[in-house]
Parts: structure tokens; C-alpha cells; sequence
């Protein structure tokens, strides 16, 4: 800057002086602080924020895992199972430098593997249909670890992704819309309309039976010390909290009842943010690592995985698609561009959208083309956490008016001898 | 609770709305009573006022929102540590962000990056069988690559045992083994061991008529080449290079 300039700019503000003073772009910003604080304090708590993408990721990684297990059932012996070639013992042996957790250690027989083959396959319908969410997702979690851990050079990103998602939808309330529990919440409140409140409905005989069911495990694996100090924690703390949950709902549902829910949702909300960053992190940190490789750089990148044929299912469209350099030099800088740009998008909602159809179609591209079609659903499944709640919900509708029977359960929603709604937190 | 991005409504979420009035119309909602609009389920459970508890409660959960933000924080400082490049943080505490985040936060999104695989690399293997006659013979090599890609061909689902077992396999082995081919601690001993058991299970006790003793196992290592329309086709070759490894002993718990 010159000094002409300066001294123009002082008389300038010079000028002004007389009138009223330019107002302060900070003036109220304690209270705007504070109200934004406020405001969401109150949304946090009062509610699960983002019910229906909760449900929708809830949704998308448990079928995806069961789609993934049904596939591999012929398989699953050779994968997981006491015929591995990735032994019993070997697994041990690593596992012992790296702590990983998985039930499939307690026991190198072939009936305790097909009962946790099979649970986990039931586990992942118990999260699909949202039946006992908060159980169903530490059975999905306990299953994924289970077999994931037990043989860990088998998976690939896919794998990786439903790994992590696993553990963070426990501390989720991803149950609350497009779930049984939501349904059976709903119509015990439709009961509460309409005759007054009956305690003894609400003993949940079905919840106390698998509590009692999985204490008495828990309980016996803790004594044949087959937990480490860590799990134990983590799982007797989950047992513990059900049971405050029931306890509060049954005999306190004043204001325990509400401070419990609220905590509950401000637990929700933390692994909602956690989510929503870990997929912000897979996408920056595989946009930043291209960056830095050459044939990012010149364009060809994505001409070689066309050409590797563990990747090419259909290698006639494979190579039609490598045979265009415009083609593969578009793709290669559009996929750079948009997972290095995604983060920064979701200050707005019309670019962010764009981009999340544009990351979309490129996984059900990569499904077909790569021939990875689970790892693509998980990560399309992941995206799916940043729809819009007008979306989903339209979506869900639509869904829902399609399904055969949907008449059939008006009627029997009043009825008397319904069971009594769940005391568990959904 | 207002839902996500409601405040957001844009003509989509209007449209949307209009749309079901017109079509709710013969239909009766499941959820509340008819004639009452249709709300996220979230709304009917819980909307709670933060206002309507004690103080005493209130603290309770302000002490359940700075544990979830300092948690929530530190797991998410923790992993972006472990996936970043490696920096003068990640390096001054690299102990405490590998204790957190192995095994179960472990993650690598590292596929295609920084360059794309750039070669084909097959596994085959040969063995030294016995035959009834005592004398040995050796197999041709068998390329157990070749054969997991004839599954894959053509198939919209490839089964994990197809796609990831012998290339992660191969590539746990290489990176567990010196340029030497001497394994490197306890990872070596079992990448060697997983790949020979996979060639046995692949192969069976018994081929061309005898009993396997020994299996060679060697990677052919075929470079796709520059693509043909890049300027710098002809200085690459793509020619298939070879990696053997030493015979290893077969014994009978390898084939089970």
C-alpha cells in the first residue's frame, strides 16, 4: 500500500466521523454464542438428532453384511472356520501381539464356529429389521469383530468400513424410525391414548428373559476368564445400562426416565458426529494420498486397475473403458477432485448433494466394473449419512407404501392382547 | 426436536409435502390417529426440554455432554493421527495412537493410492510328490492366481476367497520377508506358513498320482504397461519376471 492510498483511507474515516459510528461486526456475539449453545444443547438432548440417517446406515451396513455372509456361506468354512488355512492356531498366535477381540478364540471347535456363523447372520437381520436395536447392535458388533478378527487377511476396504461402522452404531439410537422397536413404540403409545397407562404392560417379559439369557453368559465367560479387562468393562457396562434403563421406565418415569433418555441421545449424538467425520476422513485421506501419486498426476491412474484381473470381472468392459484417454483421464481427476473437495461441501447443501450422487454413482460403478460389490454397498452406505432428512423420508415413504400388507396392521394396532411394549431403550 | 436440515427446507421438502396430502388422502396412516399429520417417529418419543429438570440433573447431563465431547474429540484426534502421514505429532506420540487405535480402529484407505497397483502379480506353485514307485517327480507350476480369476470372470459377486486370500496373503508374505527372502519375526513365520497352507489346501495331499512332500512357490510378476494411448508406451516393458521362493516341507496338519 502507498502512502496515497493511506491517507486516503484516513480521510475517508475522517468523512464518517460525524455521522454514527460504523457498528461493531462483534456487537451481541456473547449472546449469539450463548444462544447457539442453547439452541443446540436443546437439540441434542431433546431428541436423536438424525433419526432417519441412523436408520438408513443401520439399515444399509447390516444388510450389506448379511448379503456379504449369505454369499460366503459356501465359503465360510474357508474363510473363518476350523479348515481355514489361516489356522486356528496361527490366529491365536497374532492375535496374542494384537489384542483383536473375537469370540471365535474361545473355542477352536467346529460347533462353536457354525453357532457363530449363524448368529451373526442373525445378529445382522436382528439390526436389519431394528428388532431390540440396542442388542441387536452389539450382537452385530460381537459378530463383526468375531469373524473379521479370526481371519483379518481376508477382507479388503469393505470389510474395513463395516468394521468400524459396526462399533460406532452401538452408541447410536439408530432405531428410532424404518425399525420394529419404532413400530411397537408407536402403537404402545397409541395405547396409552387411548385407556390409561397399565403398568404391568410395560414388564417387557421378553427383554427380561434375554437379559437374564445374556448375563448368565456374560457372567460364565467372565469366569472362565475369557474376556479381557477391557471388554468385560465395555460389555458388563452395556448390561448394566439395559437394566437401569428397565428399572427407570418400569418404576421412575418422571424426570430419571428423561434425564436417562437425554443422556442417551447426547451419547447418540457424539456417535452421529463420529460417523459423520469418519467418512470425511476415509474420503480426504484417500483424496490426499492420490495427490502425492504420479499417475494421479498424469491422468492414467485409473487405467491399471482396469488391467488387473483380480479387478476385472468383465475385462471386455474393462478395457473399453481404458481404451479412451479422455475417459480415464476425466475419471481419474474427478475421482481426486471430488474426495478431496467432499468435506469442505457440506457447508452447502445444494454442492454437497451433488457431489454425494456424483460419489454415489461411482461406487455402483466401482461395484460393477471392479467387481466389488460390498464394499461398494458399505460405502454407499456411509454416504448415505449425509442425505437429506426430506430425502430419506420421501424414500422411506415410498418404501413403505410399496410393502404388501401395510393395511393388514392398522386394524390390529388396538387391539387388547397385544404384547407389552419394550422397556428397552430402542 | 426439529429433525436435520428441516430448517433447511428447500422447494424439495415442500414439494414432498404437497405430494403426500394429495396422495395420503384414501390411505389411512399408521402412525397416530387420522386426521393428525405425520410426524418422525422421534417426535412422538421424546422431545425433551432441557428447562422442565432439576439442576441437579441438569449437571448430570452437561457432565454427559463434555464426556462425549472431549471422547468424541480424542477418538477422532486418535484415528486421524493413525491414517494421516505421518507428521511431527503422530511420530512424538505414535506409542499412544497405536495402543488406541490397533486392532479395532485399525484402517487404510490406502487402496489405489499413492499409484495403483501397476502389475499383475500371479502366485503359482509347484510340488515334489512321492511317487508308489519311490522315486519323486516334480509338478509344472500351477498358477493359483490364474485359477481364482476364472471364478471372478463373469461373476457379480466374487467370493472374498477369490479376490483377497492369495493377494493378501502374497503381499502379508512379501512384506514380512527381507529382500532375501528370510522371514522377518513372527509375521514372517506365519505369512510363510499361511501361504504354504493355502497351496496345500489348493493342491490336496495327493497329486499326479503321488504324495505331495515338498511345495516351491514363486510369483510371476507382469507389468500392464503404460496404457497405449499415453506418449510413453514403448519404454515400458511387460515382460513377466519371476520371484521364487525356497522348497518348503509339507507336512499332514498343512492340508487340514
Amino acid at each position: 500500500m502507498t502512502d496515497q492510498n493511506t491517507s486516503t483511507s484516513t480521510s475517508g474515516y475522517g468523512a464518517a466521523s460525524g455521522s454514527a459510528p460504523v457498528p461493531s461486526p462483534f456487537a451481541g456475539l456473547p449472546r449469539k454464542v450463548d444462544a447457539a449453545i442453547g439452541k443446540g444443547l436443546a437439540r441434542i438432548t431433546g431428541g436423536p438428532v438424525a433419526p432417519y440417517q441412523s436408520a438408513v446406515i443401520r439399515i444399509g451396513f447390516s444388510l450389506t453384511w448379511l448379503a456379504f455372509l449369505l454369499r460366503e456361506w459356501v465359503h465360510r468354512d474357508e474363510l473363518y472356520g476350523p479348515d481355514s488355512p489361516w489356522s486356528w492356531s496361527m490366529a491365536r498366535a497374532l492375535i496374542a501381539t494384537n489384542h483383536a477381540f473375537t469370540v471365535l478364540m474361545w473355542s477352536d471347535s467346529r460347533a462353536w464356529f457354525e453357532f457363530v456363523y449363524a448368529a451373526a447372520i442373525a445378529a445382522s437381520v436382528m439390526l436389519l429389521v431394528g428388532w431390540r436395536t440396542r442388542t441387536a447392535s452389539l450382537l452385530f458388533m460381537i459378530g463383526v469383530l468375531a469373524l473379521q478378527n479370526r481371519s483379518v487377511f481376508e477382507g479388503d476396504g469393505g470389510d474395513n468400513v463395516i468394521h468400524i461402522m459396526a462399533i460406532y452404531l452401538v452408541f447410536a439410537r439408530c432405531g428410532q424410525v424404518w425399525s420394529l422397536d419404532a413400530r411397537r413404540a408407536r402403537r404402545s403409545a397409541d395405547r396409552d391414548r387411548d385407556r390409561d397407562w397399565d403398568r404391568d404392560r410395560d414388564r417387557d417379559p421378553v427383554g427380561i428373559v434375554m437379559w437374564v439369557v445374556f448375563a448368565a453368559v456374560l457372567a460364565l465367560v467372565t469366569v472362565l476368564g475369557k474376556l479381557s479387562t477391557g471388554w468385560a468393562l465395555i460389555l458388563w457396562g452395556f448390561l448394566a445400562a439395559q437394566a437401569a434403563w428397565w428399572l427407570v421406565r418400569r418404576y421412575a418415569p418422571g424426570e430419571p426416565r428423561t434425564v436417562m433418555t437425554m443422556v442417551g441421545n447426547v451419547v447418540h449424538a457424539g456417535a452421529m458426529l463420529v460417523i459423520v467425520v469418519e467418512v470425511c476422513l476415509i474420503y480426504s485421506t484417500a483424496g490426499w494420498y492420490k495427490i502425492t501419486g504420479s499417475r494421479w498426476e498424469d491422468g492414467t491412474a485409473l487405467y491399471y486397475p482396469l488391467h488387473l484381473a483380480d479387478f476385472t470381472p468383465w475385462p471386455a468392459l474393462s478395457h473399453a473403458l481404458g481404451s479412451s484417454g479422455l475417459i480415464v483421464m476425466l475419471i481419474t481427476y474427478g475421482t481426486v477432485a471430488v474426495q478431496v473437495a467432499f468435506p469442505f461441501t457440506l457447508f452447502n447443501r445444494r454442492v454437497k448433494n451433488v457431489l454425494l450422487v456424483m460419489m454415489m454413482c461411482e461406487h455402483a460403478g466401482i461395484a460393477v466394473v471392479l467387481g466389488l460389490p460390498f464394499f461398494s454397498l458399505a460405502m454407499i452406505t456411509a454416504d448415505s449419512v449425509f442425505l437429506p432428512t426430506s430425502f430419506l423420508r420421501w424414500v422411506g415413504d415410498r418404501v413403505v407404501r410399496a410393502l404388501p400388507g401395510r393395511r393388514a396392521v392398522v386394524p390390529r394396532q388396538r387391539s387388547e392382547g397385544e404384547p407389552s411394549a419394550s422397556t428397552l431403550p430402542v | 426436536m426439529e429433525p436435520p436440515e428441516t430448517r433447511a427446507a428447500d422447494e424439495a421438502d415442500e414439494a414432498d409435502e404437497a405430494g403426500e396430502a394429495v396422495e395420503v388422502g384414501e390411505r389411512v396412516p399408521v402412525d397416530g390417529p387420522p386426521g393428525e399429520p405425520e410426524l418422525p417417529d422421534s417426535q412422538e418419543i421424546s422431545d425433551l426440554q432441557l428447562t422442565s429438570v432439576s439442576l441437579t440433573s441438569r449437571i448430570v447431563i452437561a457432565l454427559t455432554v463434555a464426556a462425549v465431547i472431549v471422547g468424541a474429540a480424542f477418538h477422532l484426534g486418535m484415528v486421524f493421527l493413525s491414517i494421516a502421514p505421518s507428521n511431527t505429532l503422530s511420530q512424538q506420540y505414535s506409542t499412544t495412537i497405536n495402543d488406541y487405535v490397533y486392532p479395532e480402529f485399525e484402517q487404510n484407505w490406502k487402496l489405489f493410492a499413492p499409484n495403483p497397483l501397476q502389475e499383475n502379480d500371479d502366485v503359482q506353485a509347484r510340488a515334489e510328490v512321492l511317487m508308489p514307485d519311490g522315486t519323486s517327480t516334480t509338478t509344472g507350476w500351477v498358477d493359483l492366481t490364474a485359477l481364482d480369476q476364472a471364478q471372478i470372470v463373469h461373476n457379480p459377486f466374487p467370493s472374498h476367497t477369490q479376490q483377497n486370500e492369495l493377494r493378501r496373503a502374497w503381499s502379508f508374505y512379501t512384506d514380512s520377508h527381507d529382500s532375501q527372502g528370510h522371514p522377518v519375526g513372527l509375521r514372517g513365520t506365519l505369512a510363510q506358513e499361511y501361504v504354504l497352507r493355502i497351496v496345500a489346501h489348493r493342491f490336496g495331499p495327493h497329486l499326479n498320482g503321488g504324495t505331495v512332500q515338498r511345495i516351491q512357490v514363486r510369483s510371476a510378476d507382469t507389468p500392464v504397461g503404460s496404457p497405449p494411448w499415453s506418449g510413453d508406451s514403448n519404454g515400458t516393458s511387460t515382460a513377466t519376471s519371476y520371484q521364487p521362493q525356497p522348497w518348503w516341507n509339507v507336512s499332514s496338519e498343512d492340508f487340514t
